[in-house]
């Protein structure tokens, strides 16, 4: 059995999002067809919501949801899966200059998978670091399909991935109702759990998954006389 | 098209999309009414000098370009923008031709509000100004 979630994305608990988790679930549901994802992923920047408990929502609207977190590192911003107590006992979360490489080691041996998120992005991914920097040791996999990606952004991140190796998911990186789900990640088993997660994380069996709809080309429309 | 109401109002519906070519002039003029006249919105060499990709538009402007979106969809139906928050990702570029779209996203039963998503795209899809706004329906 497959799992479809997107791995990215931020409720109004973000500072920078207003989207609520009972709409994103609305939206999902609306537009099942054309997002056939299984569930959510709340990776709020710096932080962990350790007491936030969704199961209502979830019987409401028949879709999972798991909590992560979105750190900042010196490495740029990597998505904290399988989030535990003593993890956020072990680092500030809201420290945006945390060290990556010990994020990463620590996050493992802690039992979770700490996955460097749009390393194609200037500045905050992986890519750029690498450029002056020795390459992160026990990465096991980047996000290489970025909802909010600009152009030529995923291209790198997919350069990296053929370089060094790593497993690729997808996340919409949504702060907006209606952008929730349009890149995902197909699983090959099943996840119910923030822990069945990191054990898929860790199988490599997964592959990015697109659901943007094709846009049409946009004309260069004629010039407009101001009023 | 008729009048938008609150009843009529539904989560999915879209705003847009509105293509338009926003042109060097029309910036210009807009820096000059707004007293913001300064070169990285009036010249594309002074802008460049600025590190930036050549003139740009000021964020001023591309807030009230989303808030026609917005305005134009509400008609004469008596309802009211009652805020409009914004999140600049990229430098809006004139002379090239904008997409404004927006969706329903959120209605409110308690105090008659509907909730919406709003962007500003470029001609390659990138979304350059986020958003969301809050419309008021008066009963």
């Amino acid at each position: 059995m497959t799992t479809t979630l997107d791995l990215h994305s931020h409720s109004e608990a973000s500072e920078d999002s207003r989207a609520p988790l009972e709409a994103y679930l609305n939206w999902l549901k609306l537009k099942r067809t054309e997002r056939p994802v299984d569930g959510v992923v709340l990776t709020e920047h710096r932080q962990f919501n350790q007491e936030g408990d969704y199961r209502a929502l979830e019987d409401k609207f028949g879709i999972l949801v798991l909590k992560a977190s979105e750190v900042e590192t010196d490495y740029g911003h990597v998505l904290v899966f399988g989030v535990t107590d003593e993890m956020t006992r072990r680092f500030d979360f809201a420290n945006v200059h945390l060290p990556a490489q010990e994020v990463i080691d620590e996050v493992a041996r802690m039992g979770g998978v700490a996955v460097p998120c749009h390393p194609g992005r200037p500045n905050v991914g992986l890519c750029e670091h690498y450029t002056h920097k020795p390459p992160l040791e026990n990465v096991i996999a980047v996000e290489v399909l970025n909802g909010g990606s600009r152009r030529g952004e995923d291209e790198r991140s997919e350069e990296l991935v053929r370089q060094f190796g790593y497993s690729a998911v997808g996340g919409s990186d949504s702060h907006l109702v209606s952008l929730i789900g349009l890149c995902a990640t197909r699983f090959e088993g099943e996840i119910r759990t923030a822990e069945d997660l990191v054990r898929e994380l860790k199988s490599g069996s997964y592959a990015p998954v697109d659901f943007r709809p094709r846009r049409k080309p946009v004309p260069h429309a004629v010039p407009v006389e101001v009023k | 098209m008729s009048e938008v109401t609150y009843a009529s109002v539904q989560i999915g519906d879209t705003l847009g999309p509105q293509e338009f070519y926003l042109s060097k002039d029309q910036v210009r003029a807009y820096a000059k009414a707004t007293g913001m006249w300064v070169p990285r919105f009036t010249d594309d060499e002074a802008a460049r000098k600025e590190g930036l990709p050549g003139m740009i538009t000021p964020g001023n402007m591309s807030l009230a370009i989303m808030s026609k979106l917005v305005s134009d969809w509400i008609g004469a139906s008596g309802a009211r923008m009652i805020r409009l928050g914004t999140t600049y990702r990229q430098p809006v570029l004139p002379d090239h031709t904008l997409t404004l779209q927006g969706f329903i996203t959120h209605k409110s039963e308690n105090d008659r509000t509907a909730e919406m998503d709003v962007w500003v795209e470029s001609e390659e899809g990138d979304r350059l100004v986020i958003g969301t706004a809050t419309v008021h329906f008066p009963r």
